[in-house]
């Protein structure tokens, strides 16, 4: 059921937001127009959080959690803007991010999985500590050495966010798919202690889900960089909290076990044309309501989640009982 | 009490106190001539009021194996109705009342919420979290005329609770707390709770009702903190306020080794907690150092406490899963 549910509501939320906000279409040719632009924008847009919620889909299904995306994203952001710009950016400041992302992502990892520290203590902890960095990085300052490297801002359009998310999505998903890999976090998500048992070795995998996740984190960072263009120490603050919303209404089990990929991918597409819908009626909202539009996006994002889950505990996984 | 407190709490317990001994001892001798150590000590409870506690409220609902990640939303709703309230001159009885009180409903209706939807409340609150932010937003919208962004609070007979009796308010919650944990029955039918469920029902023990009076009780402690929140700011700054004040407050409960998963933890732990991030704080500033150091060094802090704890018990945590 829910295979058709997410979808359907996807293009009803389009449909929706497409009236609302852009009325004077009156011709198919205008129509494929401003949709093509849409799903382009939508996608250049959604990219980090597309990213993110592939890794964050793993983390769940461990029955972990990650909070310490936002911050993560930020401080590989901050520390590659640090780089003087130019060509030699690429083989600097890209090769520095993404070991620092490992890095940063196994010391999760390594928390979680070595220290025994429940993943939701340890990420806040992290949380708090990658933002601390990044302030102490950049203190008060916004760096955008991101415009004067060359070939850069390929990566925050269209065909670049295109790129990056097919290549988790479409390659990096079939091959998931159908690994042994996969169905070993998702029994060690289900039952850690049994999945010791079985001969998983579940230390390392974890460390792998968490490793994984701040490559993801390093993608991520370059396409809202090279969108965005600058950075600074208070970037992305809440981000975790789009990517856990988006993942949690595509299916995935907060409490471990089960999650696709799918789900999530359509997830972060339905929250993304919320806030898009949103921005686009804004001028609607100042004429009819007595508030901005805009805030009704956190409250849409509470009930959505809400109602995800619940809708999920209720209906899904058929089979499985608490 | 020996048998309420395990051996690894006992543990934490004494290693705050000799902790925050510690920091007091190093600000001492790190203090400059002129600057007089009362005035520190005497600032220490105004400034950690607010966490301690919204702390001790969480305490409770954390021992229920519950938790709370909207409170610093509801803060600013709270906030929001002091403020348009005071905006329409309302005499300040009125203004802080309601703030106590629209604390307080929020708070219970996440407990209501939990207990109707059977989701897991990280996730209800998780949802409060961006929810209420929202609301706080459209109410400030709707409710001040000409609404900017800011809601401005000058007159000074409304900062009473958080500018001058902020230190008393929180001496009274601690020993409310105290006599609480001490002589009522609740805060063990809440770690009852958050120990097993199963066994709760077992034993007549209705586990919705048990989870509803911790978000209950955990409200009104919030309400209090709410209050001087809101009274100690001169302006009410909806998509601002309080930004990562669960954090702190979560911070001060896990350090003060509450178990987060419920079922364990005490009340003078949160309190400890809260002082020792505090006086981390006022250490570093004291010390010279950025002050953009503060952050990394609350989260190393957190992330060290708990990190040492579990690597200390790990034997017991692999002998649990073996039983």
């Amino acid at each position: 059921m829910r295979r058709f549910v997410l979808p359907l509501l996807l293009l009803a939320e389009v449909a929706f937001f497409t009236a609302v906000s852009a009325p004077n279409i009156n011709s198919l040719d205008a129509l494929t127009t401003y949709l093509r632009h849409f799903v382009g924008d939508l996608l250049a847009q959604s990219a980090p959080i597309l990213l993110l919620a592939a890794g964050m889909t793993l983390v769940l299904m461990t029955a972990g959690i990650d909070l310490s995306v936002g911050s993560m994203v930020a401080l590989i952001a901050c520390l590659m803007s640090s780089f003087p710009a130019g060509l030699g950016f690429w083989w600097t400041a890209v090769p520095a991010g993404l070991a620092f992302a490992l890095f940063l992502g196994l010391t999760n990892g390594a928390l979680v999985a070595i220290l025994n520290i429940p993943p939701i203590i340890a990420t806040l902890g992290t949380m708090i500590l990658y933002r601390g960095l990044c302030f102490v990085l950049m203190g008060d300052l916004e760096k955008a050495p991101f415009v004067d490297v060359p070939g850069y801002e390929w990566l925050g359009q269209f065909s670049g966010a295109f790129a990056a998310t097919a290549l988790v999505f479409i390659i990096g998903g079939s091959f998931f798919e159908k690994s042994r890999w996969r169905r070993e976090i998702l029994m060690l998500g289900g039952n850690r202690v049994a999945a010791r048992y079985a001969g998983i070795p579940v230390t390392r995998r974890l460390c792998e889900v968490y490793g994984l996740m701040g490559i993801l984190a390093f993608l991520a960072a370059l396409c809202f960089t090279a969108r965005n263009s600058s950075v600074s120490a208070s970037s992305l603050t809440g981000l975790e909290l789009h990517v856990i919303v988006a993942v949690v209404l595509g299916g995935t089990r907060v409490q471990g076990g089960a999650g696709s990929l799918w789900g999530s991918f359509l997830g972060v597409l339905l929250i993304a044309v919320m806030d898009e819908g949103l921005r686009g009626a804004a001028v609607w909202g100042d004429k009819n309501l007595p508030f901005k539009i805009s805030h009704l996006e956190y409250v849409l994002l509470g009930t959505l989640l809400v109602a995800g889950v619940w809708l999920n505990t209720r209906f899904g996984h058929r089979g499985q009982s608490e | 009490m020996k048998d309420r407190y395990s051996r690894a709490l006992v543990q934490r317990l004494l290693v705050l106190v000799a902790g925050n001994v510690l920091l007091l001892g190093v600000i001492w001798f790190l203090m400059k001539e002129g600057s007089s150590f009362s005035q520190v000590l005497l600032r220490a409870g105004p400034n950690v009021a607010p966490v301690a506690v919204a702390g001790l409220g969480m305490t409770g609902i954390i021992f229920a194996g519950a938790i709370d990640l909207s409170i610093a939303s509801i803060i600013v709703v709270a906030a929001t109705i002091f403020g348009i309230l005071v905006s329409h001159g309302f005499p300040p009885w009125v203004c802080h009342f309601a703030c106590v009180l629209g604390a307080w409903s929020l708070s219970m209706a996440n407990g209501y919420w939990v207990r109707l939807l059977r989701v897991p409340s990280i996730i209800v609150t998780l949802a409060g979290l961006a929810f209420y932010r929202g609301v706080a937003l459209i109410v400030a919208d709707v409710g001040v005329p000409g609404f900017s962004g800011n809601i401005s609070v000058q007159d000074e007979s409304y900062h009473a609770p958080g500018k001058v009796y902020a230190g008393w308010i929180l001496a009274l919650m601690l020993l409310l707390a105290a006599a609480w944990e001490l002589f009522a029955k609740s805060p063990r039918r809440w770690l009852a709770l958050g120990n097993s469920e199963e066994a709760c029902r077992l034993l007549g023990v209705h586990p919705g009702r048990v989870l509803q009076s911790a978000y209950c009780v955990g409200g009104l402690f919030l309400g209090v903190a709410a209050l001087i929140f809101t009274t100690r700011v001169q302006a009410i700054e909806p998509a601002r306020m309080a930004l990562g004040f669960e954090l702190q407050v979560i911070g001060a409960v896990v350090l003060g080794g509450t178990n987060i998963f419920g079922g364990e933890g005490s009340y003078a732990g949160t309190v400890l907690g809260a002082f020792f991030l505090y006086l981390i704080l006022e250490l570093l500033i004291y010390s010279g150092v950025s002050p953009y150091f503060q952050e990394l060094m609350t989260g190393a802090i957190i992330l060290a406490v708990i990190g040492l704890d579990c690597a200390w018990h790990r034997k017991d945590q692999w002998l649990a899963e073996l039983a």
